[in-house]
Formats: C-alpha cells, sequence, structure tokens
C-alpha cells in the first residue's frame, strides 16, 4: 500500500511537472539565444538520419550554437505545432507545407531577415513567389515535388495505345481500350481519398485553365472548375478508373499501379524509386500529364523553412543554422538523398543530371500551385479533401462544389 | 455510479469524534488521488469547454472569446443530422449485439467440455490486440484489390470481383460495427462469464424438479442474477463504442462526406481535416453532455443498479 502512494505521488507529481512544461513553460535552455529547436516531418526511413548527420557537422562548425531536433509523422505534425503554438512553446524552426496561417498570425520572421541576401537571391523565382504574403516572404522553399503521367507500357501496348495520351479526349479513349481488354486492369487511377484529393482535383482543374481562386477569393465553384469535375466523373461513371476512386488515397493506388493493375495514374518523384524497389519489372514510362487541349501542365507542392519569432533573442542562431542549410554542398545532398526537386537555382543546377528527376526538372518552371498564401485555402483544401469524392458515389458535381465553397467562405 | 457508495455506519465507540476531524484524518490518503484526479481528468475537461468558448486560429493562436459563435457554427453543419442518427446507431447497434453474442459465449464457456481453457483463451485474444491492429488487419484483409477475405469470396464464386467493403459509407459503416462488436466480446464475455459464476447449481436444480425448462429457468433465475454484470457491462460498452475513434477512422477514413461518421469521428475531423480546435472543443463539450444524459437516462429508466 506504502508503495502504491508512494507510486502515485511520484505520478501525480510527474503529471503536475508535464503540464507546467505544456502551459506557459518554456524551454529549459531557451533565453541564452544560442539553443534552437527544429520540428521536421519524416519524410521517409532515412530522414532522422540525415538531419542528425546535417546538425552534427553544423554543431563541429559552430560550437557555440545547439540545435534540438524533433521528427514527426505526417499524421501528427500538424496537431503538434497546433499545440505548441497554443502553448507559446513554438519551436524556432520548422519544416512543413504551409506557412500562411502562421505568417498572418505574425508568428514568422521575414525570410529576409533570417538568409543572407545571397541563399535569398538563390531560390527560382517561382517558388520564392509562392512563399511570399503581399509581396513580404515569409517561407523558405526547401524541397518540391511535381506531378507527371505514369503509364504502364505493356498494358498500353496491348491495348493498342501507341502513344501516351496528351488530351483528356486521348486519356478517356485509352481507358476505354484498357477497359475493353477485359483483363481485370483499370484504365487511369484516380485517388479521391482524403489523403491527398486536393491534388488529383487541381490537376483536372488547371487542366483545364480553372483556377481555385481569383485574387484574394476563394473560387472552387467556377464554370471551368464545374466542366473539369464533370469530366471526371464522366471517367469515372463509364468505369475506366479503379473502382470506388471516391474512397481510393494516393499511396495505395500507386501501390496498385505499380503491382501493374492500372494502366496509367499521376505520380511523384518517390514513385520512381518505389516502383524500383517494389516491382522492378514494371515496364512504365512517364509523360506529361494530359489536359483538355494538351498544353503541358504540372502541379507544383513546396515544403517550406520557416523560423518563429517567439521571444526574439534567436535570430542570429537561426540566420546562422538556416544559411549553413541552404549551402550548397549540405542543401543538395538533402534533396538528392530525399529524391525530391531543389528549390534553390544552385541546387537545380548541381542535380541537373540525376536521372530520376530530369523529367520532373523540365516541366518544374511552368508549375502551377495551390494558392496556399490565402489565408482560407488550408480550409478549403480541408474540404475538398473531405467532399471531393463524392463525384464517385453519384453526388452532382455542382452540389459537390457547391458544399467545398461553403465551407471556404465559413 | 454513486449508487454504489454506500454509507458506512461510524463506530460507536468513537462516535464523538466530528465528520471533519475524520475528511481531515482522511485527507493525507485521498491527496494522490485527488492530485491525479484533477491533473489528469479535471484540468484537461476545463480547459476543453474554456477552447470551446475561444476563436482559436489554425496556427493555434487564441484570438479572443467567441461566446457560443462554435456552437451556433455546429448547428450549421448539414451533415449533424446524419452523424447524429449514426451515432445512435453505432452505439445502440454494437451495445446491444455485443450483449446478445456474449450472453451467448458465456453460456457455452460456462460448460465444462474439454478444451474449455484454450476456447477461453481465444475469445480473450481480441481483448489483448490493439484495437488500431485489429481494424487495420480487417481493413487489408477487406481491400478490394489484395484483400484474402475479398479473394476469399471470389475463389467460392460468390463475388465476380472484390467488392469495395470499405469504400462506400454505409457498408464501411457496417462492416465497423462488426468490428467493433468483435473487440467489445471479449470484456462483455467474461464480465457475464463471472456474473454466471453466481448462479448456484442447487437453484437450478430446485427448479428443474418444479418442472422448469431451460428457456423459463434462464429467464427468471439466471437473468435476473446476472442484472449486476449486465449492467456494468453495458454502461462501460456505452462510453466504449460511444467514444471508440480507432475503428471508424481506419475502416472509414478515406471514406469522402460525413455520411460514415460519429460525433467522436466528427471531432477529429474538425481538427485534422479543418483545423479548427475551437469547433472541435464545442463538439466534444457537446459529446461529453451526450454520454452523460445517455447513462443519466439509462441509470433512471432501467435502475439496473437496484438491489432486489
Amino acid at each position: 500500500m506504502k508503495r502504491f502512494l508512494r507510486l502515485s505521488a511520484a505520478v501525480a507529481l510527474a503529471a503536475l511537472t508535464m503540464t507546467a512544461c505544456g502551459f506557459g513553460g518554456k524551454d529549459e535552455a531557451s533565453g541564452d539565444g544560442k539553443t534552437l529547436s527544429l520540428l521536421v516531418p519524416s519524410y521517409s526511413n532515412g530522414t532522422k538520419a540525415l538531419w542528425e548527420g546535417i546538425i552534427a557537422d553544423f554543431q563541429a562548425k559552430h560550437s557555440d550554437i545547439t540545435v534540438n531536433l524533433e521528427i514527426q509523422s505526417w499524421d501528427n505534425i500538424n496537431d503538434v505545432i497546433r499545440t505548441k503554438v497554443q502553448a507559446k512553446a513554438a519551436p524556432d524552426i520548422l519544416n512543413i507545407d504551409a506557412f500562411s496561417g502562421f505568417a498572418s498570425d505574425n508568428l514568422l520572421y521575414p525570410a529576409a531577415e533570417v538568409v543572407s541576401p545571397d541563399t535569398l537571391a538563390d531560390f527560382q523565382d517561382s517558388f520564392a513567389k509562392n512563399a511570399s504574403i503581399d509581396g513580404t516572404m515569409y517561407g523558405l522553399p526547401m524541397i518540391a515535388s511535381a506531378r507527371t503521367l505514369f503509364y504502364n507500357q505493356e498494358l498500353l501496348d496491348k491495348a493498342g495505345v501507341t502513344k501516351p495520351p496528351a488530351t483528356w479526349q486521348e486519356l478517356y479513349d485509352a481507358a476505354q481500350k484498357i477497359k475493353n481488354l477485359n483483363a481485370g486492369v483499370y484504365g487511369y487511377g484516380m485517388p479521391l481519398g482524403s489523403e491527398e484529393a486536393q491534388a488529383e482535383t487541381s490537376l483536372w482543374i488547371f487542366g483545364n485553365g480553372g483556377s481555385w481562386n481569383e485574387g484574394d477569393k476563394i473560387t472552387v465553384n467556377n464554370p471551368r472548375n464545374a466542366e473539369a469535375v464533370q469530366f471526371m466523373k464522366r471517367m469515372i461513371d463509364a468505369g475506366l478508373t479503379q473502382p470506388d476512386p471516391g474512397a481510393s488515397d494516393r499511396t495505395p493506388m500507386l501501390d496498385v499501379f505499380i503491382q501493374g493493375k492500372i494502366a496509367m495514374a499521376v505520380g511523384l518523384p518517390p514513385t520512381v524509386g518505389q516502383i524500383a524497389q517494389k516491382n522492378p519489372k514494371l515496364k512504365y514510362g512517364t509523360a506529361p500529364i494530359p489536359t483538355k487541349d494538351g498544353q503541358p501542365m504540372t502541379l507544383g507542392v513546396a515544403d517550406h523553412l520557416m523560423a518563429f519569432k517567439n521571444d526574439g533573442s534567436k535570430k542570429d542562431a537561426i540566420k546562422t543554422f538556416l544559411d549553413y542549410f541552404f549551402s550548397a554542398e549540405v542543401y543538395k545532398k538533402f534533396v538528392d538523398t530525399e529524391g525530391f526537386l531543389p528549390t534553390t537555382k544552385s541546387g537545380a543546377e548541381a542535380l541537373k543530371d540525376k536521372k530520376e528527376i530530369v523529367s520532373f526538372l523540365e516541366v518544374l518552371p511552368g508549375a502551377r500551385f495551390y494558392p496556399s498564401t490565402n489565408p482560407r485555402w488550408a480550409a478549403t483544401q480541408g474540404a475538398i479533401q473531405s467532399q471531393i469524392g463524392q463525384i464517385g458515389q453519384g453526388k452532382d458535381p455542382k452540389a459537390v462544389l457547391t458544399g467545398i465553397q461553403a465551407k471556404a467562405d465559413a | 455510479m454513486s449508487e454504489q457508495t454506500r454509507q458506512v455506519p461510524v463506530p460507536t465507540g468513537r462516535s464523538a469524534r466530528p465528520a471533519h476531524r475524520e475528511l481531515a484524518r482522511a485527507l493525507p490518503w485521498l491527496l494522490p488521488t485527488l492530485t491525479l484526479i484533477l491533473t489528469i481528468v479535471l484540468f484537461p475537461a476545463a480547459y476543453m469547454v474554456w477552447t470551446s468558448s475561444r476563436d482559436v486560429s489554425q496556427a493555434g493562436v487564441d484570438r479572443g472569446p467567441a461566446g457560443l459563435d462554435n456552437y451556433r457554427a455546429l448547428l450549421q453543419l448539414p451533415a449533424l443530422g446524419r452523424v447524429f442518427g449514426n451515432t445512435v446507431i453505432w452505439v445502440a447497434g454494437v451495445v446491444l449485439v455485443t450483449l446478445l453474442v456474449s450472453l451467448a459465449l458465456a453460456q457455452f464457456l460456462n460448460h465444462a467440455f474439454p478444451g474449455r481453457r484454450l476456447v477461453r483463451l481465444a475469445v480473450i485474444v481480441p481483448w489483448a490486440a490493439s484495437v488500431v491492429m485489429t481494424s487495420t488487419v480487417f481493413y487489408y484483409a477487406l481491400d478490394p484489390f489484395y484483400g484474402i477475405f475479398n479473394q476469399f469470396l471470389v475463389d467460392l464464386g460468390i463475388l465476380d470481383a472484390g467488392f469495395g467493403f470499405t469504400r462506400r459509407p454505409v457498408p464501411a459503416f457496417v462492416v465497423s460495427m462488426l468490428v467493433a462488436v468483435f473487440v467489445s466480446l471479449p470484456f462483455t464475455t467474461y464480465t457475464i462469464l463471472a456474473g454466471l459464476q453466481m448462479v448456484s447449481d442447487d437453484v437450478i436444480e430446485a427448479a428443474r424438479m418444479d418442472g422448469a425448462g431451460a428457456g423459463r429457468i434462464y429467464r427468471t433465475i439466471v437473468l435476473p442474477i446476472l442484472r449486476p454484470a449486465i449492467a456494468v457491462a453495458v454502461l462501460i460498452n456505452i462510453i466504449n463504442v460511444f467514444n471508440s475513434l480507432p475503428i471508424l477512422r481506419t475502416m472509414t477514413g478515406s471514406i469522402p462526406g460525413y455520411d460514415a461518421d460519429t460525433t467522436t469521428t466528427l471531432i477529429f475531423k474538425y481538427i485534422q481535416q479543418d483545423r479548427q480546435v475551437d469547433l472541435a472543443s464545442a463538439l466534444s463539450v457537446v459529446n461529453f453532455l451526450i454520454v452523460l444524459a445517455v447513462i443519466g437516462i439509462y441509470l433512471a429508466a432501467l435502475r439496473p443498479m437496484r438491489d432486489e
């Protein structure tokens, strides 16, 4: 009994201490301006080792600065950072996709204050623009990803499709020919599950010259978007996609493509590596994503590094670390190892011969982005993820877009 | 559960001691528990109520008081009716089916037969496994492309091609309910099995001598004796099932829209997809009140805990 009491007292004490940390408490080592906390998501199994290596090299050069690394999964990182901000314990440097929410709450340093002019000038223009709100750059574009069409060469040959489709109509016809094979394979993989439905939908909408915004206003429900979504529904209703596209997440759908059961699907740079690892025998090719009129187009996505103001004492240490990270050698190693695309001019130059990403680098300059600097975009994206798939379950495209628009305006 | 606490008569020899002195004497012993309850139950609950009355930005910054705006915003959601309906079906369906199957299972396990120990062990296994793991196993087994369950049905010729059990709201909700029953069975069965130990063979035998059939014996003797065990099992199941997140999140998480959501999964969609902690907190408060109300009604209407 005595032991039990002692134990519960210890637990209670621990709980108290933990809550104290969570609510208004500060990192034990803050204040000296030399200890940085870094919160990053895990891109791959190698992410942790990669960061640890970079930090060790950095600390060897700058022995007065300590960097504390925290890694979270993509599933959790949004919850983690929000809890930290709510508890006024934000990290000094954060790596995540969107920065506009933090910037509009005035939590971030402008980029110009936390990197040197040389580093700032090295970012590719399209990415720098995409990382700015009202002309002030807050995010530091860190890695990029673009999409391209992957096709199964064997299936296209069998179905008599001689060249990969460039327009919607060609895609429709090619998928129809695949379907006519009656071989238990599907024409086009359309992942409209909540994982990344906004990416697939954006590809169709951008491919029709549509857009998610007009200036500052989110316009989900405009005629071009409606036409694009209508065509998506035509593909689904004609049975040219995998079954139940509305509930198919991207990762499992691409696995089915890799197994050779889907003829065409849009993939990302890491897809190349996944095929090599999971099914190296797959004969596949890549081509520009089909659009309504055949004009090449891709969706660019950039993840950003950003620096939180917190108590304002660590600006110099942050600058030292970020300049180190974006220095040519370190940056090249990071992007190269993770298999993504570089966002800096020097990085693109250094990696221009890497064959896995060449086809992506070509389309990158013309890439279109989500309107992620719009404060309403996060809510809109959430609504697209949770609702657009309903077009695959018999709901009217117009009504679905209206529902998403309502959430965007809420 | 205040019915459980009974007035302990103060020993006559010490009746002079005032009540507050008793309390003061007990306090040091109660303190650790009270501290624990205060810090890990009451404080988070109060913080939840507080957050539900604030305007919190997507980044987590508190922008000031919001009054009842969050609660009003909840009522605006068109899918709310469906979500509440789902919640009722989910709780009532899972708890009832679990109870019925458990009654039968417990009866079966109460008889002596060779290998009973192994069967009892097998019943407990789903309890030992993590719910997320169990749900994930079912989710993959039901996958239309490579799930073994679908493959099985195709091989038997029952289906032409894999069926997307987990791809559409209604079938996905139904299979989730089955998984929920599956993971609720061990606890319920064992609670009832423990209750069955209290049924003495003499009473059964006496009833049989008086000419009562098996059905009659079960209804008029066994069930009344099981009443407290069933009451505990149902109460705990209601709370557990109502608050259950992992099953539905694993099995129906990728389904668009809110057709397969209960209030609990909706809370998480508010947090993770819409990133609206304030709204999610408001819904949590509503959820909390619903559980209290349901349990209050259950206790008041059925009086399952009363002594007979």
